[in-house]
């Protein structure tokens, strides 16, 4: 075993284990901080897969920006002080669907015949995917921006509140 | 010069002043009953255009009318046929007699109607359907073709739906009305399916194209029998002939002028005219369909003198003689007569309306048109007596008056042509024409009032009806002399009138003495008789009456055809429409429309409990969906 | 080195617990958090796509920034959206959020 692959199934093992506690543990901040090792790890699947950018941006926005919100709605909504149960009573059958979701994409992962190299990872220039993005992809990324815009605002709008209350 | 490629304009002036009438009538002054008129004065105009023309054009050789038509719907279908409509309009000597008749009398109908319906709150409406009534007639009498004439007759039959319930306020009116629109469906069904079977062998609705395909021996006598009486089934309905004549008399609970241009001169003719237009086809067809032309205008003329005699309403005598005269004029077309039968119509047409708008008179001035309320009114109303005089002797076939020339003619060639059984119920029907025309004459006229408060305020009318009145009685003295050759050399006619319109060779018109003799013997036998019956007292009719009281008792209930009619249509239509109302409201409705209706709202009921409206359950069904796609898609793929 | 199908089997372990918390969970915040998973697991699955097969084009990363950057902004507006129902209901548990029905 290579030290890449002891290095992948450290980070994979992370990851599974950030994701099970998001979606199994019975308090919710604990859930939120299960989040943020999950997310971290799948940085370092991006790095492993030599995508560095795509890893500094995992952690700025995820990490940072996206757990926080996520946080502070938790804050807002006073979901600690709530008495009921997390899990709803479609528990059994999210198991089942899961699993079989898992089983159906893990053959299709393993039994489909992918063309070119599959062994190897080619890096691909940072600067190169740079340039793509803001000629080829320009008019695309324009339009996220409008989304996110329209995002924001939206969000504003609907947390503000109506007047006087 | 307008000649008859503009006859089209014939009938397209009145439809123009109906459509017009419709619209802005109301907004018109006088609500447009000049304009209807001044419509009707046009064609009648131009009627002499076309006389004129078609008299420089019938000399020469192989001349059989003119034709006009254009392209009205046209397939070439797949299979390389090809399927034509023409529209258009034919003149001959036969459409021309009914020219002269229909626009002549649907102008003095319609200036005489500007006095007797003053009053009335529907005036500009009435004028509307006239002209309605007038462009159909006229697009009858002229179409080439039978799609054209099958339209044209529903119209006809339509206008006169409309005018005799004019006033449909009255219940009688309006049944009258639906009585008259049914029972003439109940032929014009009949016509539909002998134009469709005619159509069927020869592939083309224009009616000189099927006599060409006729005569060329295109249809087996069997089936062109079938077809023609299919197209008398039409003209019995439309011309009141037995045994659906019943809504004729009826049909009297329209305004009288109307009744006089409907029920006398005009529609009720159109089916005379459709079989003498189509008399080629009854000469192919076998002769049996001559025969039971004969045999139900025999009946008709038979039951309808009788009925005349006792009938005791103004109107409904007259509407009987109608009657009566139409099945005259069957019989000569029976007799294969189309000129005996054209000349008794266009006799008939004037005398018939004189009679109705002198009667309508009678009515304007007393409001009453029992006979029993009547009487004596020859002093009140001297010039609508005369005229009425005039018109009964020409109904009863007094020389020299029109009817005289014309019941001549016919009884001549029924002498010649039928057995003497049908001779001897014509000479009969004479005598009794003559009987009932002499009651009405001095139930009416004559005697002592019925109704002294009526009597009292009876007087002529005023100059606007009494002139149509002159007009018309002295066309009822002067226009059977039309037979006569050299009155209609004069006239510019070659080889007289009866040689141009009328008869087909120039000694076709004959006058054997003894049948003219004969039939004046009956009709004088008849007015002497009628004045011994009913004249003074009228003792010797009651005593009549009360001899042959079940005789009377049958002429009094119509022969029970209404009652054998309405015990049909409660027994026999209403039953069976009862059973297929069961259906319609049971199975149709309850079962087919609010079964399914119901069905769709009870799974729907079931259905919505599926919606829980919690957001888990949509996703789980969101989830389930992609992995069954994906089972599929695998599936699919290995 | 590490074979692409690690990374697809990875990507697709994330994305069933992420399925199972969308299901599993009743609070709001909680299935926003799966979903974010879920959308790790396509982010992985894209870039893996990407380095391994068609290094030559930029499409697969490309498309993980613009996954990112909707994810954020899906966030935000979810995040908003919850504020308000708890405000208005008193909660922010989906399946007492069902006035949407009969």
């Amino acid at each position: 075993m290579s030290y890449e692959e002891v290095i992948f199934y450290f980070v994979a093992a992370v990851t599974v284990l950030g994701a099970l506690g998001v979606v199994l543990t019975r308090n919710v901040v604990h859930s939120a901080l299960f989040l943020i090792l999950a997310l971290l790890a799948v940085a370092g699947v991006f790095i492993l897969l030599s995508a560095e950018f795509l890893a500094i941006v995992q952690i700025l926005i995820y990490g940072g920006a996206v757990t926080i919100l996520i946080l502070f709605v938790m804050m807002l909504t006073r979901v600690r002080d709530m008495p009921q149960a997390l899990d709803g009573p479609q528990r059994p059958f999210a198991a089942l669907a899961a699993g079989a979701f898992l089983v159906l994409s893990v053959l299709a992962a393993l039994s489909s015949d992918w063309p070119g190299e599959t062994r190897e990872i080619t890096v691909v220039p940072f600067r190169e995917m740079g340039e793509a993005l803001f000629r080829d992809w320009a008019v695309p990324f324009e339009v996220a921006s409008l989304v996110l815009l329209v995002a924001l605002i939206g969000a504003i709008v609907l947390a503000r509140g109506e007047e006087g209350e | 010069m307008v000649g008859m490629g503009e006859a089209w304009l014939i009938p397209a002036i009145p439809a123009a002043a109906f459509v017009i009438l419709l619209l802005v009538g109301k907004y018109l002054p006088r609500r447009g009953d000049w304009l209807a008129i001044g419509a009707m004065a046009a064609a009648f105009v131009l009627f002499f255009a076309v006389l004129i023309d078609l008299l420089g054009e019938v000399g020469k050789p192989d001349f059989v009318g003119v034709t006009s038509s254009i392209e009205w719907v046209r397939f070439d279908l797949p299979s390389g046929l090809e399927f034509e409509l023409r529209l258009g309009f034919f003149v001959d000597q036969l459409a021309v007699v009914m020219l002269a008749v229909v626009t002549f009398v649907t102008l003095m109908v319609m200036v005489y109607s500007t006095g007797y319906m003053k009053d009335d709150p529907r005036y500009g409406w009435y004028f509307a359907a006239i002209s309605m009534f007038a462009a159909a007639m006229l697009a009858l009498v002229l179409a080439d073709n039978f799609l054209l004439l099958y339209a044209a007759w529903e119209g006809v039959g339509f206008g006169s739906y409309l005018l005799i319930g004019f006033w449909h306020e009255k219940r009688s009116a309006a049944e009258a009305a639906k009585k008259a629109f049914i029972t003439t469906r109940i032929g014009d069904v009949g016509l539909l399916i002998g134009i469709i079977l005619l159509w069927r062998e020869a592939g083309t609705f224009d009616i000189s194209e099927i006599f060409e395909f006729a005569e060329a021996g295109g249809y087996s006598t069997a089936y062109l029998t079938t077809a023609v009486l299919f197209l008398f089934a039409g003209a019995v309905g439309k011309s009141a002939q037995f045994p659906l004549h019943v809504w004729l008399p009826d049909a009297m609970e329209g305004p009288t002028p109307v009744s006089a241009l409907i029920h006398a001169a005009t529609m009720v003719v159109a089916g005379v005219y459709l079989v003498a237009r189509l008399m080629p086809l009854f000469v192919v067809a076998d002769p049996i369909a001559l025969n039971i032309i004969t045999a139900v205008g025999l009946t008709t003329v038979m039951m309808s003198a009788t009925m005349g005699l006792v009938a005791t309403d103004l109107k409904r005598v007259i509407a009987y003689s109608t009657i009566n005269s139409l099945g005259l004029m069957m019989v000569a077309l029976g007799s294969l007569s189309v000129s005996a039968a054209m000349l008794y119509l266009f006799a008939h047409g004037f005398f018939k309306a004189l009679l109705f708008l002198a009667a309508g008179s009678v009515i304007h001035a007393t409001d009453r048109q029992e006979l029993s309320d009547l009487g004596g009114l020859a002093r009140r109303m001297p010039v609508t007596a005369a005229v009425f005089a005039v018109g009964a002797l020409s109904m009863a076939g007094i020389v020299p008056l029109a009817g005289f020339w014309a019941k001549d003619e016919i009884l001549n060639v029924v002498g010649d042509s039928q057995n003497f059984v049908v001779y001897g119920f014509l000479m009969l029907s004479v005598f009794i024409t003559a009987l009932y025309m002499t009651r009405v004459v001095i139930l009416t006229f004559l005697g002592e009032p019925g109704d002294r408060e009526a009597h009292q305020h009876a007087h002529d009318a005023e100059p606007v009806m009494t002139l149509p009145l002159l007009l018309l009685a002295g066309l009822t003295v002067l226009a059977g002399f039309v037979v006569f050759d050299g009155v209609g050399e004069a006239l510019g006619f070659p080889g007289g009138i009866g040689e141009f319109v009328f008869l087909e060779g120039p000694e076709a018109f004959h006058f054997p003495w003894d049948v003219a003799v004969l039939s004046t013997l009956s009709a004088v036998a008849g007015l002497v008789g009628g004045f011994y019956f009913w004249s003074g007292e009228a003792e010797p009719a009651r005593r009549a009456g009360e001899l042959f009281r079940p005789a009377y008792k049958i002429l009094k209930r119509k022969f029970y055809m209404d009652d054998i009619y309405q015990w049909t249509i409660d027994r026999v239509v209403l039953a069976a429409g009862g059973v297929l109302a069961w259906f319609d409201r049971n199975v149709v409705n309850d079962t087919g429309v609010d079964g399914s209706a119901g069905l769709g709202v009870l799974a729907g009921y079931g259905m919505k409990f599926l919606e829980t409206g919690k957001l888990p359950n949509y996703a789980l069904a969101i989830v389930t969906g992609v992995i069954v796609l994906a089972i599929v898609f695998m599936a699919v793929r290995v | 080195m590490i074979p692409i199908e690690n990374f697809l089997v990875l990507s697709s372990i994330l994305f069933s617990i992420g399925i199972y918390g969308v299901l599993a969970r009743r609070n709001a915040v909680l299935i926003i958090m799966s979903v974010e998973l879920m959308l790790q697991a396509v982010s992985i699955n894209f870039i893996a796509f990407a380095v391994y097969l068609y290094p030559e084009q930029f499409t697969g990363l490309i498309f993980a920034i613009f996954v990112i950057t909707i994810a954020a902004a899906e966030v935000g507006l979810a995040l908003g959206i919850i504020l308000r129902i708890f405000r208005n209901k008193g909660t922010s548990n989906v399946d007492e959020v069902d006035m949407l029905k009969w």
